[in-house]
């Protein structure tokens, strides 16, 4: 893994980015992530749950299926009406360390799937920060800008809500999610995105770049790259 | 760390028959499966490869394996199962109509399952296009729809009338029997039983050489062969009678007796209470009392699949207790009739499948044209009979097919010819007015005179372009499915998702039933009855009578229990209260029914609908 680190490091990073989006999507595995946090306020939020699930070809393998909470010590604030975490559960969750080491474990050669990366991304990037974790270069497909790239195309004014995770599910036509949790929500924005890219004529011979004019692929580095 | 996701374990765990698994054996299944995304651009390289068993959450799909016809599913359906079970690699052709989540399940844990005798019957069940009907061969009270004749297995114990008295009553003894029965010329005409010997021969001295004849009751009360045990308990029950003479249907030669122990035996007195209790009403205000505690004597007894399966004959026997009460308090006023007559009675409550919605269908026969005295005899007496029933919350019928209407008041000439203009001109209207009148029985009055009818119209009813008609007009309703085998709705209900279950299904049984009925020429009005007397070479298979027959009580079942759990009288039957197993169970049922449908327009009609 410190090989493929190294190879961002030493600036290589743009011809990864480049062979990411040059890959297939059947040699791509996808790894949707969703958190729940403890405020909208990327600098000041903690994550008390992370979900994730992986699958590739339109395929999820529910093995791959992983639900943690985390131990935290802040304030709730409102999230847990949503989310139905109680400040009981979170005591008694694992350290945000051990969460993020699988995380990080799991990287290598996925692309990210989140609905709304910016906020998602913006907590781990502090979170990294915070715990001096080191640097980690990630590519993701957001599939609310794959949303509102399909709802722009329809409409003058994107209409309020219509880009929400739930909405989103009801025009695709899938099941609504049960009840908001991290894995719910990181497995329904998979089979989303699924249907995304199958509504955008995609298919597995397709490259992720094809993507490219719907502002949905991105990269970030989250944490301090060192020198 | 490794989880399940809830969305996922809700909807495998609530279908048919994974519901039935414990955490263990389901988190197995699980965590070793796929969830798909099924488009027709993936298909090939998702679907169809490996062994594996399809479960469909959303979209729909259409599929053949082997050399079978395409079979639509969607929702809620499984397919490539039968690789599996064949343990064989047949090609199968998969497409998909529209795009949807399928659930894939490998090979091993999915044979590990098999184990489990819920998940065995179900899928060979499924293979084999058969309605899970485990529960109905299990049901308690099957037996009540049992013929007679298939209880009467012993040689009945009789003897002529001239025995002597003494005699007789040893052959009680050598045969430990507690009533025998009197025969003249082979036919019955009386009964003695050991209440009989002790009150009218021990208590009154008799000289023990008389013939038995002298204390023996004449002219006993009987029953049919062809009819139900439930059918003697009910007779039993409403003339309190211990015991109850069997009699050929054909010959009128006895061939047994019901007895009082026979009810006890199989302990369904509390079912027959009612009609003891009806039978004893001596006022019209006594009898619409009673008559208004049916509901909620339903709702207190009626608690399992075994309760619902008689419920209708029960309301149905009270119905006619009731009838028969109503006459009786008419006649005590005005007098007996002039001539002989019949009350009839149509549709469910002649079927004897009523349900608590479930109107007055009547109609009288008379032996003969009457005179002007005549008509407005019968005229009250209906008058009185049908407001009678009202009063004892037997509705009215909204389409006056009830005896107080004077067109239902025919003598028996009129009723022939009335029967030869419906074969004349079976069109769609005339069928849609007298489709009810095929079933009938008579409730009341002169039952010989409803069977001289019966008998004369026979022959009309069974010509094949009336058949033809009758198979033609049983097609116009539909089952409630879509062409990919979804359920369809009724619009504008309360709810989103309820079927009339009688309107959409009992109905069309029935209405099939019917037909193989009048073409073999049998005259019961009961579903299942006709079912079981169809005759060895009718156009019905064995098999699929049974299949009829299981799903009939099925779909009773189905609407019995809406009925009484949400104390209303439609049959308008919400498919999401259904259990997983249910909803499959209704939708095998209504495929079945379709099959059906098409089969009586092969048979009857030569292929044209």
């Amino acid at each position: 893994m410190l090989q493929w680190l190294s190879d961002w490091l030493s600036g290589r990073g743009q011809a990864s980015f480049d062979r990411f989006k040059g890959a297939t999507l059947q040699d791509t595995t996808l790894m949707s992530i969703d958190l729940e946090l403890t405020s909208l306020n990327a600098n000041e939020s903690e994550i008390t749950s992370f979900g994730w699930v992986c699958g590739r070809n339109s395929s999820i393998a529910l093995e791959t299926s992983a639900y943690s909470i985390v131990k935290t010590n802040a304030s709730l604030g409102q999230s847990p009406v949503i989310h139905g975490l109680i400040q009981d559960n979170i005591a008694k969750g694992e350290k945000i360390e051990d969460v993020l080491t699988e995380f990080i474990a799991q990287l290598p050669s996925k692309v990210l799937v989140i609905h709304n990366a910016n906020l998602d991304l913006a907590v781990l990037d502090a979170v990294f920060r915070r715990l001096n974790l080191p640097a980690q270069e990630v590519y993701y497909i957001d599939t609310l800008q794959l949303a509102l790239y399909e709802l722009k195309k329809k409409h003058e004014v994107i209409p309020p809500n219509s880009a929400s995770l739930g909405a989103c599910l009801l025009r695709a036509g899938l099941p609504e999610v049960p009840q908001h949790n991290a894995l719910e929500d990181a497995m329904a924005a998979l089979l989303l995105c699924y249907a995304q890219l199958a509504s955008l004529g995609l298919t597995q011979q397709s490259c992720l770049a094809d993507l490219s004019h719907t502002k949905a692929l991105g990269r970030k580095t989250l944490g301090v790259v060192k020198p | 760390m490794t989880a399940i996701a809830q969305q996922v374990a809700d909807f495998v765990a609530a279908s048919a028959p994974f519901d039935t698994l414990d955490v263990e054996s389901l988190t197995d299944l699980l965590t070793s499966a796929e969830l798909l995304y099924v488009t027709k651009e993936n298909l090939d390289t998702l679907i169809g490869q490996s062994r594996r068993i399809y479960l469909i959450q959303s979209g729909q799909f259409s599929v053949s394996a082997g050399q079978e016809n395409p079979r639509y599913v969607s929702e809620g359906d499984y397919f490539g199962f039968q690789r599996i079970l064949d343990g064989s690699d047949y090609p199968m052709a998969v497409t998909v109509e529209s795009p949807g989540l399928v659930y894939s399940f490998h090979e091993a844990p999915f044979k590990a399952l098999l184990r489990y005798d819920s998940i065995a019957t179900f899928f060979n069940g499924l293979r084999h296009d058969a309605l899970q009907n485990q529960a109905i061969t299990e049901s308690k009270s099957m037996w009540l729809y049992k013929p007679l004749y298939d209880l009467t297995e012993k040689t009945p114990i009789g003897t002529d009338v001239n025995t002597p008295i003494q005699q007789a009553a040893q052959l009680m003894t050598d045969n430990r029997v507690s009533s025998l029965l009197i025969t003249e010329a082979g036919q019955l005409v009386g009964i003695v039983t050991d209440r009989d010997l002790r009150s009218r021969v021990v208590a009154a001295g008799v000289d023990l050489t008389n013939p038995v004849s002298s204390v023996m009751t004449s002219s006993p009360a009987n029953v049919a062969s062809n009819l139900t045990l439930f059918d003697a308990m009910a007779l039993m029950t409403e003339k309190n009678i211990h015991h109850l003479p069997i009699l050929d249907k054909d010959s009128q030669e006895p061939v047994g007796m019901v007895t009082a122990s026979d009810i006890v035996r199989h302990q369904r007195g509390s079912v027959l209470f009612i009609i003891g209790e009806l039978s004893k009403a001596s006022s019209l205000y006594e009898l619409t009392r009673l008559a208004w505690q049916l509901p909620h004597y339903f709702s207190a007894h009626a608690k399992h699949a075994g309760d619902y399966d008689i419920a209708g004959k029960v309301l149905s026997q009270a119905t006619d207790i009731m009838t028969r009460k109503l006459i009786g308090f008419f006649q005590q006023d005005h007098g007996k009739a002039g001539m002989m007559f019949s009350w009839l009675v149509y549709g469910s409550q002649a079927r004897e499948d009523q349900t608590m919605g479930s109107d007055q269908d009547n109609a009288l026969l008379l032996a003969e044209s009457p005179t002007k005295a005549q008509a407005d005899y019968f005229a009250a007496m209906a008058d009185y009979v049908c407001k009678g029933l009202a009063k004892c919350g037997i509705k009215l019928c909204s389409g006056n097919i009830m005896a107080s209407n004077p067109e239902l008041r025919l003598s028996l000439e009129e009723a022939v010819e009335q029967a030869r203009q419906w074969v004349n001109a079976p069109t769609k209207d005339a069928i849609m007015h007298f489709n009810i009148f095929l079933d009938a029985r008579c409730a009341a009055g002169d039952v010989g005179l409803f069977k001289t009818l019966q008998h004369q119209r026979m022959p009309l009813l069974k010509q094949s372009l009336f058949l033809a008609a009758l198979s033609r007009h049983a097609n116009e309703v539909s089952v409630p499915l879509s062409m990919f085998q979804k359920f369809t709705y009724e619009k504008g209900g309360k709810l989103k998702d309820t079927i009339d279950l009688k309107v959409r299904a009992v109905a069309l049984i029935n209405n099939i039933v019917r037909i193989y009925a009048l073409a073999g020429g049998i005259s019961v009005p009961g579903t299942l009855a006709r079912l079981s007397l169809l005759p060895e070479n009718s156009e019905l298979s064995t098999k699929d009578a049974a299949n009829l027959r299981d799903i009939w009580i099925f779909l009773n079942r189905l609407r019995w229990r809406h009925q009484l759990q949400h104390n209303v009288a439609d049959n308008s039957v919400s498919v999401s209260s259904l259990s997983s197993i249910e909803r499959h169970q209704l939708k095998a049922s209504f495929q079945a029914i379709e099959r059906a449908q098409k089969a009586i327009i092969m048979n009857f009609s030569g292929g044209m609908a």
